[in-house]
């Protein structure tokens, strides 16, 4: 039996493209506009036919160094999200199957901390971090990473581990498990997927991190969104080289994300839709 | 002292206080059956015997061992979840000898051991499969496997054939009493089916409200219940308990009387001390369960007769009883002897 096709679900598939399209406009064009010369970038209104040039691309690997940029960028986001992992999970394994009374309290309290700007507590860090001579370090990215991403990571986790049923973990502590051997043969394998997932994303979060990326480290430790940073200067704002070299430090993650996109929408709406 | 020894044991949950001193002593291959309604506290009492629940007062003795503050995994007990709790990313082998592994047993001796489970439990063409390619049954299997290759001191049973549909749970009923049999080993088993208590225990303990009433064999508790709940909870349907004041030569201080429903005869009303009028007639083709209201309509009563009956709703018939067979409680319940 052929589908019946009504003018209201056109309709709504026509909203939803232009919807899409409205949200993904400002990427398209910052695509467009790293394959243009900067006086076509700058052009109004804007040029949509034009030969493309990787000029741009070429001109920012010379100008700033792409490769250190984006070392730092694999380096603070992979340790903050090992480092993340290894705090989060025991915290949400004892708050799945161990919760006391204060349990929900703790983790109400941690999502607060999310609600907070970040610039609220930028004095204190900045001095907390120059008086252990801390600044402008991959170590201090990496704390500062993996303090911000805690919280989600802690609930993501707790949320995952809350689908485990609990007896499982039991026969395992009856079948002469200790808390590693649990933890290794019974949690472990099974909750795989909300830890990658819960990995994912928050290596993904570190990545775009920009805040504290720029007040603590944008020389040395710099990372590929103080890269980006650097192309608004007081010379004056190159739109063909600042899209060049957003699309750069972008790329990878953007990549990455498509390749684990499924891990991700996982990670994203289990909990939500049981 | 005995095999598994409970020695007041106690247990809270913040203001409840759900385990209320408890004294058990179970013997070295006896099937001990907590029967009782549910929140009376069977489950948890188990659970405290696996080490899955602290023991907040009292003690716990396994074969001469203190073992009240023992880690569950060093009990050397196995347990039976009502939910299976097969480990879900392992094969049945995998799960079967997942204990065994963790003991350090060589490999060869864990294949023996899987095998020999598999072949008593019908299992050994389903060895690769995971639990979800399982059926209930089947899986109830695997997680009975997974206690019986451990040979642990104690088996415990968590309700488990509550998951199954009934034709399924009488057989896996005749053969856990089978296994037992052949295993000799000791094992506890919580249900609120009195049918598997009666069945399948050498001892029942009923509890209700964190306490035990009665242990005793199926048939002492049935025969010589101490209280009225041993009394109602025991035997289906259940005992019919009637006002003293029907029975002229009941012992002084009798509040109550009980009276099983095939201890009744039925007989014509005009020579009967009770009569009362038919409500419904249950005809189960070996028995046939007659419910009869008497005391002017305001109380029911269940007959059994072991064949056929002709009577129908409405009619008036009259009551007799074997008089040795009634049971006399107190005000408090409680039987008097």
């Amino acid at each position: 039996m052929a589908k019946r096709i009504s003018y209201s679900n056109i309709l709504r598939t026509l909203f939803a493209w232009l919807i899409a399209l409205l949200l993904f406009f400002p990427l398209l064009f910052l695509i467009i506009t790293a394959f243009k010369t900067e006086l076509q970038a700058i052009a109004v209104p804007s040029i949509w036919s034009f030969t493309p040039t990787f000029e741009n691309f070429s001109e920012v690997q010379d100008r700033s160094d792409y490769a250190n940029y984006a070392i730092n960028s694999i380096i603070t986001s992979s340790a903050s999200t090992l480092l993340g992992l290894l705090m989060a999970v025991p915290a949400a394994y004892s708050m799945a199957f161990a919760p006391t009374r204060r349990t929900k309290d703790i983790l109400m309290w941690m999502l607060s901390t999310k609600m907070m700007p970040a610039v609220g507590a930028l004095i204190p860090i900045y001095v907390i971090f120059q008086s252990f001579g801390m600044l402008d370090t991959l170590g201090a990215l990496t704390i500062i990473f993996t303090l911000m991403n805690l919280p989600i990571m802690v609930w993501m986790l707790y949320s995952y581990f809350k689908d485990i049923p609990f007896e499982i973990i039991e026969a395992a502590r009856i079948d002469g498990a200790g808390l590693w051997e649990e933890f290794r043969h019974v949690l472990l394998p099974i909750g795989m997927g909300g830890i990658a997932s819960t990995g994912l994303l928050c290596f993904v979060m570190a990545w775009n991190e920009a805040f504290w990326a720029l007040n603590l480290g944008s020389a040395n430790a710099g990372t590929l969104a103080t890269m980006i940073a650097s192309y608004s200067s007081p010379e004056g704002l190159f739109w063909a080289k600042l899209s060049a070299a957003s699309l750069m430090a972008i790329g990878p993650i953007v990549v990455f994300g498509w390749f684990s996109q499924k891990q991700l929408v996982q990670g994203m709406t289990f909990g939500a839709v049981k | 002292m005995a095999f598994l020894h409970l020695n007041k044991v106690e247990k809270y949950y913040g203001n409840v206080h759900a385990i209320k001193g408890i004294d058990l002593a179970i013997e070295k291959g006896e099937f001990i059956v907590f029967v009782g309604p549910s929140g009376c506290g069977k489950s948890t009492l188990l659970r405290m015997i696996a080490g899955l629940e602290e023991i907040d007062k009292g003690s716990l003795h396994l074969d001469g061992k203190d073992i009240s503050q023992t880690h569950p995994s060093k009990r050397d007990l196995a347990m039976v979840f009502q939910s299976y709790a097969l480990y879900p990313h392992m094969t049945v082998t995998e799960n079967m000898s997942f204990a065994l592994k963790l003991a350090k047993e060589s490999s060869a001796v864990i294949k023996q051991k899987v095998n020999d489970a598999a072949e008593k439990l019908d299992l050994t063409q389903y060895l690769d499969r995971t639990p979800k390619e399982l059926s209930g049954g089947q899986r109830q299997r695997v997680a009975i496997g997974r206690a019986i290759v451990r040979s642990p001191k104690v088996f415990l049973f968590d309700e488990p054939l509550s998951n199954l549909d009934a034709a399924l749970r009488g057989q896996t009923r005749v053969e856990i009493a089978h296994l037992h049999r052949e295993l000799e080993a000791t094992s506890i088993y919580v249900t609120h089916d009195q049918v598997e208590a009666m069945t399948l225990a050498d001892r029942v303990v009923v509890m209700q409200a964190g306490v035990i009433e009665q242990v005793g064999t199926p048939m002492e508790l049935y025969d010589y219940p101490a209280n009225k709940f041993v009394a109602q909870f025991i035997g289906m349907p259940s005992m019919n308990i009637l006002p003293s004041t029907l029975f002229r030569d009941a012992p002084y201080h009798t509040t109550e009387v009980g009276i099983r429903p095939e201890h009744f005869k039925l007989i014509a009303p005009d020579q009967a001390q009770l009569t009362g009028e038919i409500e419904m007639v249950e005809a189960l083709g070996n028995e046939t369960l007659t419910h009869i209201n008497i005391n002017d309509q305001s109380q029911q009563i269940i007959v059994r007769q072991h064949q056929r009956s002709q009577l129908k709703p409405g009619q008036k018939v009259g009551l007799q009883w074997d008089t040795p067979k009634l049971h006399y409680f107190d005000d408090q319940g409680l039987v008097i002897r």
